[in-house]
């Protein structure tokens, strides 16, 4: 193995590890992380700048892919709620990223957070992306047993 | 274009002084680490090769050794444009230990050592409101090489459609070469396109590159609700590689007097656009000939003003490569309404039918049919039949009495969806499937579009996605097999709504009952390095359709995705396995704890294969989490006899470009493009360590 193979292997497994430790993070998307007037204000910045293409009701159109359902929550299953927060703040809309307001963002994260079926709480999702990555996102909603010490 | 040329040569300048040292001053660009000997071995076109096959014979790299792939190197390529790019499609080629790739939302054209992943040079056009207003952004699919021995070109189409050649050792544009390198495609096209920069054209496929003539198609914006009946005519044309000089133009929808202007009724070729060859052209450089898959006229979804079966519309066209001359064509779908447009590479195969001896034409589609033809004369090799289908009942819409259906063997995808493909994991699942589809029409194959309304929303297929979509298939010359990915849930639900005034002269557009009709836009459209803000959709709202799923689950059974073996010998299925790791939304599900579910594959359109001396390799197109491995996706071989999966190996992001295999000084490589969701795009290369 040359040394730049070696390296490369280590940075897989740091990428590796970066989901490991999102498994334990501080607090769960399962915990009520935003609040309801949040995803509301959320809702209506999405039919403004979202609908577009990912649709009315979330479902994708076109090449753009739908923001509820399985899939799209698998894909962010153990990461952070940071990991979803900057992808949509750095690259959404399409054709003018990071054109929203940080609160925005979050706004809009809150709302697709509720569309798929996390549940509200009382304080809105916070707009730093450091605390957003002590947040984890686990796709199937933890056994009560689990969820104690929390 | 100053700015052009400025931003090319700031782009390349510094790289090539850095190339420079003083004992190799006289190097410069690729020069420093070409390699020519025989054990050196090229992929050098998109598909591997102008048949289409994405084949080579290598094999360092097989099945009992697979699993030890290390990643030899990573080009990120973030940096070229003004945003990363999430949807990285391209396969690169690799020229005397050269990689030669598209990258970016610029799509630039990198050089990069292919043992090392080191930039060589890099060039891009900075296009402004032309590539801002493209309907084909983002980095494209790749790119082509010619060389008549002495000098080297790489050619490709930039995102605002122009052509360019560059000298393939230094990233300049070849000066020879139409105006200083490039040539305008919106210009001398038989049609007017009134403003060059909002005109409609572009395209994501390689150019073609046989002998001296270079052939290129067109694509146009998504067509579920296009803005212009009389769209832009994808015309196809040649061009000669030394000059740029156009050599001929082939009317894909024919000018009034050519052969099959007759088929478009009430004169209705004269008022429709599009019919573009967007995915790759094969050439038969013996027969001298050029296999044209041709897209569907506008729209997608209704052609009430475009009566007629409409030829060259989802047609496959032989055409002379020195004239532009048709030779033959095969209608796949007449009077195209599905949006099952011609997707895919043609396959030139040299097969034994019937112990005979033939040159046959392999045609993978979205509707899940493998079409074969004679590729010299165009007559079917095995049967094709044109059989009765459903007519439909929209309003001013033409309806062809019968569609050609091929033998049931050549069915390899699944291509209508009835009561018996609803998902039946448990009895449960399936009575709220059948409950979810009430308000949907099922139907099999060539079911056709019908108006939303409350009670009935749409049709459900897999248009569109497909099947198999641009990736196409790939094949292996020595057996006659082929292999193809198919989607088998990529569905969606299709119903038409009456096109509003204003923002399109179509009688119907795609749309749902109750919800305002919007526009659907394509592959990176308007999303480009120069894209502006986009307008905010028009109201909220929906009529609270019902997804198109069942406690999360697919709405339909696995298989989700597959790989299908076909042997063109036989025009029989060989094998057909699920491509892709039981999703984790599946695998996980609380209503399916207890039992057990075979691998499933994933739902995905963007799989393309490739074939080596023992393999047929794929990545996934998903990121899943297993209890043996960290969320990722996996690059798969399989034995390319019998499907066996031999090994399998992580990616740091999905497929989504097709993986290519290439070698230098006797080292194999495997390089594949990954992006998608919060991974953006990137070319991996794989070897197996300790070899030279």
């Amino acid at each position: 193995m040359n040394k730049r193979t070696a390296v490369l292997i280590v940075a897989m497994l740091a990428i590796g590890a970066g989901a490991v430790q999102a498994q334990s993070t501080a607090r769960s998307v399962w915990e009520g992380i935003f609040s309801p007037e949040q995803a509301a204000r959320g809702e209506a910045q999405y039919v403004q700048r979202c609908a577009a293409c990912h649709g009315a009701t979330l479902g994708g159109t076109g090449e753009a892919p739908g923001l509820t359902g399985g899939e799209f929550v698998s894909h962010y299953d153990q990461l952070t709620v940071a990991d979803l927060f900057d992808r949509v703040r750095t690259t959404m809309p399409q054709n003018d990223p990071g054109t929203l307001s940080r609160d925005q963002y979050a706004d809009v994260v809150a709302f697709l957070l509720k569309s798929n079926g996390f549940p509200a709480g009382a304080a809105p999702l916070d707009r730093r992306s450091e605390v957003l990555a002590t947040i984890g996102i686990q796709a199937q909603k933890p056994q009560a047993s689990e969820q104690s010490g929390n | 274009m100053m700015t052009t040329r400025r931003a090319a040569l700031a782009l390349t300048l510094p790289l090539l002084l850095a190339a420079i040292t003083p004992a190799m001053a006289q190097l410069n660009g690729t020069a420093v680490v070409r390699k020519t000997a025989t054990n050196t071995v090229n992929w050098p076109t998109y598909n591997a090769d102008l048949a289409g096959s994405r084949y080579l014979p290598l094999d360092q790299i097989n099945g009992d050794n697979f699993k030890n792939l290390e990643i030899a190197w990573r080009f990120k390529t973030d940096m070229f444009g003004s945003r990363p790019e999430y949807k990285l499609e391209g396969t690169p080629l690799a020229v005397d230990g050269i990689i030669y790739a598209t990258a970016g939302t610029r799509r630039a054209v990198v050089a990069l050592n292919a043992v090392t992943g080191e930039l060589l040079w890099s060039f891009s056009l900075h296009e402004g409101k032309r590539s801002a207003e493209s309907p084909r952004a983002l980095s494209g699919r790749g790119l082509a090489y010619w060389t008549d021995g002495t000098r080297r070109r790489i050619l490709y189409t930039t995102i605002g459609y122009r052509l360019v050649s560059l000298d393939a050792d230094t990233g300049q544009p070849d000066t020879a070469f139409g105006e200083n390198g490039i040539v305008d495609l919106k210009k001398d096209w038989d049609q007017e396109i009134a403003d060059l920069e909002t005109g409609e054209a572009g395209v994501h496929s390689a150019p073609a590159v046989s002998g001296n003539t270079i052939i290129i198609g067109a694509a146009f914006r998504e067509g579920f609700t296009p803005v212009n009946h009389n769209n832009t005519k994808g015309y196809v044309r040649a061009f000669d590689v030394r000059t740029g000089k156009r050599l001929w133009t082939f009317h894909t929808i024919p000018k009034p007097g050519e052969f099959g202007y007759d088929t478009w009724l009430n004169h209705s070729a004269d008022e429709t656009g599009n019919a573009g060859v967007w995915t790759q052209v094969s050439i038969d450089p013996e027969l001298n000939l050029a296999y044209l898959n041709v897209e569907s006229p506008t729209s997608d979804f209704f052609g009430g003003q475009r009566p007629g079966p409409g030829l060259f519309g989802n047609s496959i066209v032989a055409v002379d490569l020195t004239t532009g001359k048709r030779k033959w064509h095969y209608q796949l779908i007449h009077h195209e309404i599905w949006d099952l447009d011609n997707s895919s590479a043609p396959l030139l195969m040299d097969v034994t039918i019937a112990g005979k001896p033939r040159k046959v034409v392999g045609v993978p589609s979205k509707q899940g049919f493998f079409y074969v033809f004679d590729r010299v004369t165009g007559k079917p090799a095995f049967p094709i039949v044109e059989t009765r289908v459903t007519q439909g009942a929209v309003p001013g819409e033409w309806y062809s009495p019968t569609q050609p259906i091929p033998t049931k063997g050549l069915t390899y995808g699944r291509n209508g969806y009835v009561e018996a493909d609803l998902i039946d994991f448990t009895p449960e699942l399936r009575a709220k499937a059948l409950e979810v589809v009430k308000r949907y029409k099922l139907g099999g194959v060539y079911t056709p579009p019908i108006l939303s309304t409350r009670d009935s929303l749409g049709v459900i297929n897999n248009w569109a996605q497909g099947g198999t979509n641009w990736p196409g298939g790939s094949f292996d010359p020595e057996t006659g097999i082929a292999y193809v990915y198919s989607c088998g849930t990529c569905i969606s639900s299709t119903g038409l709504q009456p096109g509003p005034k204003g923002m399109t002269n179509l009688n119907y557009v795609v749309g749902v009952d109750g919800q305002p009709v919007s526009m659907i836009k394509g592959p990176g459209e308007g999303a480009g390095a120069d894209s502006p803000a986009p307008p905010p959709a028009a109201g909220g709202g929906g009529a609270g359709a019902p997804r198109l799923a069942v406690d999360g689950l697919p709405l339909m059974k696995p298989p989700y995705g597959s790989i299908n073996a076909i042997d063109v010998n036989k025009g029989q299925l060989k094998w057909q396995i699920a491509h892709g790791e039981t999703p984790d939304f599946v695998r996980n599900n609380p209503a399916l704890k207890g039992i057990t579910i075979p691998r499933t594959g994933q739902s995905t359109y963007q799989i393309g294969t490739l074939v080596t001396k023992t393999l047929v390799v794929a990545g996934e197109n998903q990121v899943t989490t297993t209890p043996d491995r960290p969320r990722g996706a996996m690059l798969r071989a399989y034995d390319k006899q019998t499907g066996k999966e031999l090994g399998a190996v992580f990616m740091p992001g999905p497929q989504s470009g097709s993986p290519m295999t290439y070698s230098v000084n006797g080292k194999q490589y495997i390089v594949v493009a990954t992006s998608g969701g919060t991974a953006t795009g990137e070319y991996v290369a794989y070897a197996l360590s300790g070899k030279n």
